[in-house]
C-alpha cells in the first residue's frame, strides 16, 4: 500500500518525526502515520532515524512506505518542500543497531533514540522543521546511553540553551499542566509562588487556544489536603494560589480554584472544566494514569516550537505484532501541526480506544 | 432529631427509642435509637454550637457500648469540626478522640491509622491533615514501621487476609529515581520496608505513585501505604467516588465512617447520597461477622 503524495501549499507543515526506542512500537507507528491520509492532508513528515528499521516496522503492519532519502547535510525546508511528500533522513550509524534486542531496553536503542531526538531538536531550532514529534522513549535505555539523562525538558533545554518557562502538558479530553515537575516533594511548596502559578495559568490558556480549544476553562488544584481547609492544613491556597487565580481571572482567563486536589479530576471529567492545573508531579499523574490518559498526548510547551509525543510508552509487550493502536500518535502529530500553524485549528479528535491495544 | 428530619424529607421511618440490649428485637418494625445527650436543636444546613454536647455525648455512649461488647462495631456519621472545636473539643477529629478513649490503664494511647477502603482499592495515608510542606519531615522510619505493623495486623485480624501484601508508595516523583529526585525514598522509606520485612511482614516498595493504582498494579497488593493524604485520596476518589469507606485501624474495635463531610449545603434537601454511609455500615458488619478472629 502506498501513501498519499497529495500535499499542497507553500505553508504546509514540515513535521519532524524522530524515531524513538527501537525495541518498541515506534517504527510501526511511524509507518502507519506515513500511510495516514489525515496526516498527509496537513503535513509533510520528515522521519528521522533508520530506513531498515522503519521498513521492518512497516512490514509488521503490511505497509511498504515509498519515501525518498534526503541527506542530513544540506537539508533545508525548501528541499523538503520541493519533494512534495514525506521523506526519510538517516541519522547516525546503522552499524550500531546490530546490538539491538527487540522488546528490551538497550544502550544501542537509547543511543539511537537520543541521536534522532537531538537531530530533530537542532533541525527544528534551525527552522528546517516547523515542529517535532517523537515515538515513545524508554528512559532506562536513554540512561544506558546517556547516564545524566533526566527528562525530555532538561534534554531539550540543554540543546537549546533555554528552559525558562517551559512546562509539560498532558492533552486528552482534559488538558493537564503542572507548576512543578521532577523535583523532590520537599521542594514543591517553596516553588509554588504567585508568579509561578500565574505564569502557568497564562501559558495553559494560551497553549490550549493555540491547540484549538476555543474556550479553555481551567481548574486550579490546591497544594494541601482539602485545598488547605481554609488555612487549617497550610496557607499556600490563601496566600499564593487564590491570588494567582484572581489575577488570572482579571486577565481574562477562565480559571477557578484552588480546588481540593482529591476531587478536582473527578469534577473535570464530569465536564465542569476542560483543564486542570496541578501543583506537583504525582498530583496530576496519579489521576491521569487512572483515567486512561495514555491515549492522549504529552506536549512540551514554552520552547520556541512545539514538541509532542504520545503519552503511552514503548509497549514492548506488543512490539512487532502490528497491533499498536495509532490514535495517540495521530493526535500527537495533528496537535503539533496545529500549534505550529499558529492558528486555532480544530483540536485533534482523540479516539476512544487506548492508543495501545492491551 | 431523626424524626424531625424524616418528616421534613417525607420519609416514613418508624423510630423507636430503646435501650441497647433491646435494639436487636426492634429492627423488623422500627429503627431503634438509643437516646444520648441533650436534644439538639440545629436547623438543617446551619452549624450550631449547641449541637456539640449532643455530638460528643452520643459518641461517648457509642464507645461505651462497643467497648463493653454490647455493640459489635462503631459507625460514625460526619461531624462539623468547627462546631465541636467552638465547644472546646480538644481533638482534631473523631479518630484522635476515639484513640484517647481507648487508652490502656497505663495511659498508652493507641496509634490510630486511617484507611480508605473500597471494593477496588484499600489505601492508608501515613500522614493525613497536615500541610504538604510538612510531609517530608513527618514521614519518619518509625512512623512507617508503626503504620505498617498496624495495617498488617488489622488486615489479618479484621479483613481476614492471611498474608497481607503492603505496597508503599514513594514520597517523591518516580519514587525518587534512585535518590536523584529526593533522598527520602532511599533513606527513610526503603529502610522502613526492610525493617518490616525483617519482622515477616510482606512490605514492598517504594513504588512510583503514579503507576501504582491501575488495575494490573492493584492485583499485586492488598493495601497501599501512601506518604501523604492526596497521594492516596486522589486514586481512592477517582476510582470509587461514592463507595469509599473510612476505616480506623489500630483501635480495639471496628470503626468505620463515610468518606465525606457534613455537606451543610445539602442538609435537609434530601439530596445527600447515602452510598458511602451504607458502605460504611456494610463494611463494619463484614469486619465483625461472627466466626472472625478479632
Amino acid at each position: 500500500m502506498g501513501f498519499s503524495t497529495a500535499i499542497s501549499g507553500r505553508d504546509r507543515c514540515v513535521m519532524g518525526l524522530a524515531m524513538g526506542d527501537p525495541g518498541g512500537i515506534g517504527a510501526e507507528l511511524a509507518a502507519r502515520m506515513l500511510a495516514d491520509p489525515a496526516i498527509s492532508a496537513v503535513m509533510q513528515l520528515v522521519v528521522l532515524g533508520n530506513r531498515r528499521m522503519l521498513e521492518a516496522g512497516a512490514a509488521t503492519c503490511g505497509l511498504s512506505p515509498d519515501l525518498p532519502d534526503l541527506p542530513l547535510a544540506r537539508l533545508s525546508r525548501d528541499v523538503i518542500l520541493s519533494e512534495r511528500r514525506h521523506v526519510m533522513v538517516e541519522v547516525g550509524d546503522a552499524a550500531d543497531l546490530s546490538h539491538l534486542v527487540p522488546g528490551e531496553p538497550t544502550r544501542a536503542g537509547g543511543a539511537f533514540a537520543l541521536e534522532n531526538f537531538r537531530t530533530g531538536i537542532r533541525l527544528t531550532d534551525a527552522g528546517v522543521l516547523d515542529a517535532l514529534c517523537f515515538t515513545p522513549f524508554n528512559k532506562y535505555a536513554m540512561r544506558l546511553a546517556y547516564p545524566s539523562y533526566q527528562d525530555e525538558i532538561v534534554f531539550i533545554s540543554e540543546i537549546l540553551g533555554t528552559g525558562d518557562g517551559v512546562a509539560e502538558f498532558n492533552v486528552a479530553d482534559i488538558w493537564t499542566g503542572r507548576v512543578t515537575s521532577h523535583v523532590p516533594l520537599s521542594q514543591v511548596a517553596s516553588l509554588i509562588s504567585r508568579e509561578a502559578v500565574l505564569g502557568r495559568l497564562i501559558m495553559t490558556d494560551r497553549i490550549m487556544r493555540a491547540g484549538g480549544v476555543a474556550h479553555p476553562k481551567i481548574a486550579v488544584a490546591g497544594l494541601n489536603p482539602h485545598a488547605g481547609d481554609n488555612g487549617n492544613f497550610g496557607r499556600e491556597e490563601i496566600e499564593v494560589i487564590a491570588p494567582a487565580v484572581a489575577e488570572g481571572r482579571a486577565r481574562g482567563i477562565d480559571c477557578d480554584g484552588p480546588f481540593s486536589p482529591d476531587t478536582v479530576f473527578v469534577r473535570a471529567t464530569r465536564g465542569e472544566f476542560n483543564s486542570v492545573l496541578t501543583m506537583y508531579h504525582d498530583q496530576g499523574q496519579i489521576a491521569m494514569k487512572l483515567m486512561n490518559f495514555e491515549k492522549g498526548v504529552v506536549l512540551f510547551g514554552g520552547f520556541p516550537f512545539p514538541i509532542c509525543t504520545p503519552a503511552h510508552g514503548t509497549a514492548y509487550d506488543i512490539a512487532g505484532q502490528g497491533k499498536a493502536h495509532p490514535g495517540a500518535m495521530r493526535a500527537t502529530l495533528l496537535l503539533a501541526a496545529s500549534l505550529a500553524s499558529g492558528k486555532a485549528a480544530p483540536a485533534p479528535v482523540l479516539e476512544s480506544n487506548a492508543a495501545v491495544s492491551a | 432529631m431523626l424524626e424531625d428530619r424524616a418528616r421534613r424529607l417525607g420519609l416514613r421511618v418508624p423510630i423507636c427509642a430503646v435501650e441497647p440490649q433491646n435494639a436487636n428485637g426492634i429492627f423488623d418494625t422500627a429503627l431503634p435509637v438509643v437516646a444520648a445527650g441533650p436534644r439538639a436543636t440545629a436547623e438543617p444546613g446551619v452549624p450550631d454550637a449547641t449541637s456539640a454536647a449532643a455530638v460528643v455525648q452520643s459518641l461517648d455512649r457509642a464507645v461505651d457500648l462497643v467497648m463493653s461488647g454490647a455493640a459489635r462495631a462503631l459507625v460514625t456519621a460526619p461531624l462539623a469540626k468547627s462546631v465541636v472545636y467552638a465547644a472546646g473539643f480538644p481533638f482534631p477529629g473523631h479518630t484522635e478522640y476515639l484513640a484517647a478513649r481507648c487508652a490502656t490503664p497505663d495511659g498508652t494511647i493507641p496509634h490510630p491509622v486511617m484507611m480508605i477502603w473500597s471494593p477496588l482499592l484499600a489505601v492508608v495515608p501515613a500522614t493525613i491533615h497536615i500541610p504538604l510542606a510538612q510531609v517530608p519531615a513527618r514521614v519518619t522510619q518509625d512512623l512507617l514501621v508503626q503504620t505498617g505493623r498496624i495495617v498488617d495486623h488489622d488486615m489479618r485480624t479484621r479483613f481476614a487476609i492471611a498474608a497481607p501484601r503492603l505496597a508503599f508508595a514513594g514520597l517523591n516523583p518516580h519514587a525518587g529515581e534512585d535518590g536523584t529526585l529526593g533522598r527520602e525514598d532511599e533513606d527513610v522509606v526503603r529502610p522502613a520496608i526492610a525493617a518490616l520485612r525483617a519482622e515477616g511482614i510482606d512490605a514492598r516498595g517504594p513504588r512510583p505513585a503514579d503507576t501504582l493504582f491501575h488495575e494490573e498494579a492493584r492485583a499485586g497488593y492488598d493495601v497501599v501505604i501512601g506518604m501523604y493524604h492526596d497521594q492516596v485520596l486522589i486514586p481512592a476518589k477517582t476510582l470509587a467516588f461514592h463507595d469509599g469507606v473510612n476505616v480506623t485501624l489500630g483501635l480495639p474495635f471496628v470503626r468505620t465512617s463515610p468518606d465525606h463531610g457534613t455537606a451543610f449545603d445539602l442538609a435537609g434537601t434530601g439530596r445527600a447520597n447515602p452510598t458511602s454511609l451504607l458502605a460504611a455500615l456494610r463494611l463494619a458488619w463484614r469486619l465483625t461477622a461472627p466466626g472472625r478472629a478479632a
